[in-house]
């Protein structure tokens, strides 16, 4: 249970400001002391925090801070590399994800993730989305067709390629790639949504549609982002966790962390200064 | 987050920053020595001294504008953040009540200016320490602020207090004033307007005093202050 869980290891108060404006929701996603290494090096260390449901949760921090690590644990993608370890919990919906036996497919159904560079199969727009619906359910024609009607529309690109479904997804622009692999996300009526640098490799149009997408789909999904853009933190954000050397440094409401966060390597970073 | 920041890493921001703080200073000294010319200018009758001041005040406004703009061009091309964004916004807010106590200089200015048209009222000379407290207030407040020091800005802000007292005596003096010699009823109806110049003048260092504080605590000076302006009362 996450409470007795919260009861037994509560986070550490340097890693966690209880202050905030915002009243959190019930967590979906509850992260209990964290450890991650890689081979011999800690990537994660002790990380405590609850990712609220239906909600926007920002991860900043420099390169090499985790926040990468931490989304990759979520959804358990680290395991296809060997060498890898998570100690630890973490608690979707109060079920520990890390135990071996949790199913790692039902846990991919469950917890979607897309990814810095947009990664289309080669095969056409269609097919990109009904593909994992097929791994998953066994739908018939029409229905199908609805469900990937239903996926674009939802990943704000229908307009733009319904009369184009049987071409090439790779004959698609950068920013139609990336509603691409999200519509492929959602395809599969994910629960959890894991954004890892989305639109690092979009120009500002795409990034703005992107952004507006994800406002759209927090009413439905809770999602996790990882960003270098601490503006874009900033603007789609409900809550914000600045992340250093592999520690959570501060979590709290996005609008405190941007405007008077409790700790001075957040400010610093934040402000861009030396730290 | 009371310490100090570190430097930017891009230091074109830090130099823009300094510039507006540098440019902040400037503009609250020249209010100060607005104020004591007008004064200056009211002790010694002098109307050309006080169509200086009058005339001086465009510059406090060009300060004020030149400020705005480079508010604008922080806002809009570094994107300030937490400590940073809340320096931007309060020295934008600063530089519009110095910009008033610019206006309440002027106020002063122009009604020595009337009053020279009539006899000499022998009560000018009780104006003379509520100036004096009002520039402190004024240069204190922006010791605090090139110096980021919200204590010594809370002090300003407990200190108003004093000049609302000041205040009240003066209006009481004045009323007996008037009551004992109506011929007098003009001239101390000036000194009158006169002393609520710079009475707010205080006002005004007491909200940049509260800027000051927002700027390094991070939150609002929102506990009660004493007022001792207890003119209202019959």
């Amino acid at each position: 249970m996450i409470e007795d869980a919260a009861l037994l290891n509560p986070p550490p108060a340097s890693a966690q400001t209880v202050a905030s404006a915002i009243v959190a929701p019930p967590p979906k996603l509850a992260v209990r002391n964290l450890d991650f290494m890689y081979g011999d090096s800690q990537a994660l260390n002790n990380i405590s925090m609850d990712i609220p449901e239906k909600q926007v949760t920002a991860i900043i921090g420099p390169s090499g801070c985790g926040k990468s690590t931490l989304l990759r644990v979520f959804n358990r993608i680290y395991a296809i590399y060997p060498g890898m370890r998570a100690m630890g919990e973490v608690l979707l919906d109060g079920e520990n994800i890390l135990d071996t036996g949790y199913p790692v497919h039902k846990l991919r159904s469950k917890v979607g993730m897309v990814f810095q560079k947009p990664v289309p199969f080669p095969m056409t727009i269609f097919e990109n989305i009904a593909w994992g619906i097929r791994h998953h359910e066994k739908l018939s024609k029409s229905e199908m067709d609805v469900r990937v009607e239903q996926a674009l529309r939802r990943a704000a690109l229908w307009d733009e390629v319904k009369d184009k479904l049987k071409r090439n997804a790779l004959g698609l622009s950068g920013g139609q790639q990336q509603r691409l692999c999200i519509a492929r996300s959602i395809a599969l009526k994910p629960e959890v949504l894991l954004l890892d640098e989305p639109t690092s490799a979009l120009d500002p149009i795409a990034t703005g549609r992107i952004e507006q997408l994800i406002e759209e789909l927090k009413r439905d999904y809770t999602i996790v982002i990882v960003t270098h853009n601490m503006q874009q933190a900033a603007r789609v954000s409900d809550r914000t966790a600045f992340m250093y050397l592999g520690e959570l440094v501060e979590f709290d409401a996005t609008e405190k962390i941007f405007t008077k966060p409790a700790k001075r390597q957040t400010e610093d970073y934040i402000s861009g200064r030396f730290g | 987050m009371t310490t100090q920041p570190h430097d930017h890493l891009v230091k074109s921001y830090d130099e823009e920053m300094a510039r507006l703080t540098g440019e902040i200073a400037a503009m609250g000294e020249l209010s100060a020595k607005q104020l004591e010319a007008a004064m200056d200018a009211l002790g010694k009758r002098d109307s050309k001294a006080a169509q200086r001041v009058a005339d001086n005040d465009d510059e406090i406004d060009n300060r004020e504008r030149q400020i705005s703009n480079d508010v604008l061009r922080l806002l809009a091309l570094r994107q300030p953040m937490a400590r940073d964004l809340r320096e931007v916004l309060a020295a934008l807010r600063i530089a519009s009540d110095i910009e008033r106590i610019g206006d309440y200089a002027t106020n002063v200015a122009r009604r020595s200016m009337t009053l020279n048209l009539s006899a000499p009222v022998p009560l000018v000379g009780s104006l003379a320490p509520m100036s004096r407290m009002a520039c402190r207030l004024i240069r204190d407040a922006m010791r605090a602020y090139a110096a980021q020091d919200a204590e010594l800005a809370y002090a300003v802000w407990e200190r108003d207090a004093d000049l609302d007292a000041l205040y009240t005596t003066l209006f009481r003096e004045l009323l007996t004033y008037m009551m004992e010699d109506p011929r007098s009823i003009t001239a101390c109806t000036h000194l009158l307007f006169i002393a609520k110049n710079i009475e707010r003048i205080g006002d005004h260092a007491t909200n940049i005093a509260e800027n000051i504080w927002f700027v390094v605590r991070g939150e609002t000076l929102n506990e009660p202050r004493a007022r001792r302006d207890e003119t209202y009362e019959p």
